[in-house]
């Protein structure tokens, strides 16, 4: 962490995401609660005044509103999709990796063939299909509507397999060392050493590699959002951005109801960028000397 | 050996390329709601007889295994994809033929346009690394990297089609209008290219010129360079014959990767102009749920992208003898 901050563009990142992180986790405090077509407090497509500084959208609600509230859905969704693809990646690629053999040759074909086939081509069918088997009415998870828990688990299983191939040639070298040939000579079991031993090596990587995850998993949750996927009664930045676009928005020069979250989208991806790209080259002393 | 590579690649495309179809053949059949039921959602009053037709009909009175599998891979060999259920049980192929087109012409110059100047713009960074095109470039590609296409189209749409008012914004063709000739419509066709075209070069431009700046700067330390340099060649010289063309290697792999990221941006961006392309055929599937199309989209787009792999390992192999092992 103290490295980090003394780069400058890893300090960048780390203000932005510290101010949207405070900004996701108590929304409220900031806005008051998220406005519906009933709590609505302006009119139809306002500009910014003194009363909306972000203007409103065409229910009339306030696009800060609007705005801070998306923060917290985006930021949830990417953290949540985020853990899921790196739990994949990383399991596969050790297991992978460390037993080798038959395992590994039948994992890396499964790896290389969602590294083949184009992320969201697949989400794109994916998601409206497990929307339908899971019947995206309104149940909820933790306070997640089911469309976007769909989306979630979605983003998860089709972006894993480059953290695998990460991890797993790590693990390749991992497996060669002294202290796991150790661990096998007192009669440690092929888990716990995976468990035990290679993990706790593999943490470093594992955490720049979630950073530049999570940039993606925000980016692929607001294209899917963008093109219908969403759910409009958790409105994250990409949903907001499609209604935005369904009005017209841009044709009409209501900037200020795309310019908001579209800002924050751009700011939040650079900032993991930044951040994710500062670990790597802190953690990954070879790349350091190519930059 | 140059056989065997060639012989393993072909080999491992086409298990990918089965790999896809065969989870589009399992995805229908995940869908909740018996398949018969799905294809008669329109017909009011169904019998238990015409639902018995129409699994005989289709097939559906058969197994899923082996029968079925058997018949989807087949009828997909032949190019027969389905029928839409939105556009009144059109061929799926028919309805995607008719917005290829337009998606090809725009992607296709897009991303020759962004070929020719992130290659320019990389190689020259490279060359001239930390100057300030160097840094002022590296900004802006990583704030582009950030930036969703559809959200740079939306930018450009305001400012240039709306608030300067120099290119239309919406489709392909003026709705309505009347040519006099042939090149009337080209020049209404043309301005309607810009705008999109111009978004989809610059969202690509900076992948280009980053790969191409690390590549060269790799290059240039390799000792042939410093040879050439001993030699008391001229600095241009250098680059263009030495440097330049063992640094264009990596970029050949990129384009094809890059494939799969213009589909996506392919699909949002069309929307938000209305170009007829597939980019809105999808969106506008993925709103009517006809899932057909929207299975024949994602069949063309991955079974395209394997190929452009391929394509691109073939090509690499044959310019850089080293990886075919």
């Amino acid at each position: 962490m103290g490295q980090l901050v003394r780069r400058p563009e890893g300090l960048i990142g780390v203000v932005i995401l510290t101010i949207f992180f405070v900004l996701a986790v108590v929304p409220v405090l900031f806005v008051g609660p998220l406005q519906t077509a009933v709590t609505a407090t302006g009119s139809r497509l306002e500009a910014p005044s003194a009363a909306h500084i972000f203007g409103t959208d065409e229910l009339g609600r306030d696009m800060l509103n609007l705005t801070v509230h998306g923060a917290r859905i985006s930021l949830s969704i990417g953290l949540l999709a985020t853990f899921v693809t790196v739990a994949l990646g990383v399991v596969v690629g050790i297991v992978a990796g460390f037993v080798g053999g038959f395992a590994d040759s039948g994992l890396m074909r499964v790896t290389d063939f969602f590294l083949v086939i184009p992320t969201f081509v697949l989400a794109l069918i994916l998601t409206p299909i497990i929307q339908d088997v899971v019947g995206s009415a309104a149940t909820e998870v933790f306070g997640i509507r089911m469309s976007l828990v769909v989306i979630i688990f979605v983003i998860g299983i089709t972006s894993w397999s480059s953290t695998a191939r990460i991890i797993r040639s790590q693990t390749l070298s991992l497996r060669e060392r002294a202290f796991v040939d150790r661990a096998r000579v007192v009669g440690s079991s092929n888990g716990h050493i995976m468990r035990r031993h290679i993990l706790p090596n593999v943490i470093n990587l594992i955490v720049a590699n979630a950073v530049l995850t999570f940039a993606g998993a925000v980016l692929l949750e607001t294209t899917l959002s963008f093109v219908g996927l969403g759910d409009p009664f958790q409105p994250s930045w990409g949903q907001t951005l499609e209604a935005a676009r369904a009005v017209g928005a841009p044709g009409l020069g209501d900037w200020w109801y795309f310019g908001p979250p579209g800002v924050c989208i751009i700011l939040v991806v650079l900032a993991f960028t930044l951040v994710g790209n500062a670990l790597d080259d802190i953690l990954n002393p070879k790349r350091r000397e190519r930059r | 050996m140059k056989v065997g590579y060639l012989g393993r690649r072909l080999a491992s495309a086409f298990v990918t390329i089965l790999l896809i179809a065969l989870i589009n053949f399992l995805l229908f059949r995940a869908m909740p709601g018996s398949p018969e039921r799905i294809l008669m959602r329109n017909t009011p009053n169904v019998t238990e007889e015409m639902k018995q037709a129409a699994r005989v009909r289709w097939g559906l009175d058969k197994p899923v295994f082996p029968d079925q599998l058997i018949a989807y891979f087949q009828s997909t060999a032949r190019g027969d994809l389905g029928f839409s259920f939105a556009a009144r049980g059109a061929p799926v192929l028919d309805v995607i033929s008719a917005r290829i087109w337009p998606t090809i012409i725009l992607f296709g110059l897009g991303e020759l346009l962004a070929i020719i100047g992130g290659l320019a713009l990389g190689a020259y960074t490279g060359w001239k690394r930390g100057g300030w095109v160097d840094q002022v470039g590296n900004g802006v590609s990583l704030v582009l990297y950030a930036t969703p296409y559809f959200l740079l189209g939306m930018a450009f749409l305001l400012i240039f089609g709306l608030a300067l008012r120099w290119f239309p914004t919406y489709g392909m063709l003026t709705a309505g209008a009347q040519y006099h000739s042939i090149w009337d419509r080209a020049a209404d066709f043309g301005s309607h290219l810009v705008l999109p075209l111009v978004v989809v070069a610059i969202g690509l431009i900076g992948q280009y010129a980053i790969i191409m700046r690390s590549s060269i700067i790799e290059t240039l330390s390799e000792e042939y360079v410093t040879t050439a340099r001993a030699m008391g060649l001229r600095d241009s010289r250098v680059l263009r014959h030495h440097a330049l063309p063992n640094a264009l290697l990596p970029t050949v792999s990129l384009i094809a990767i890059n494939l799969g990221y213009i589909v996506a941006g392919a699909i949002t961006l069309e929307v938000v102009f209305n170009w007829p392309g597939l980019g809105t055929l999808t969106v506008e599937a993925l709103t009517a749920r006809d899932y057909p199309v929207l299975q024949g989209v994602f069949l063309l787009l991955c079974v395209s992208v394997v190929l452009a792999n391929l394509a691109a390992d073939l090509v690499y192999a044959m310019l850089d003898p080293r990886v075919r092992t």
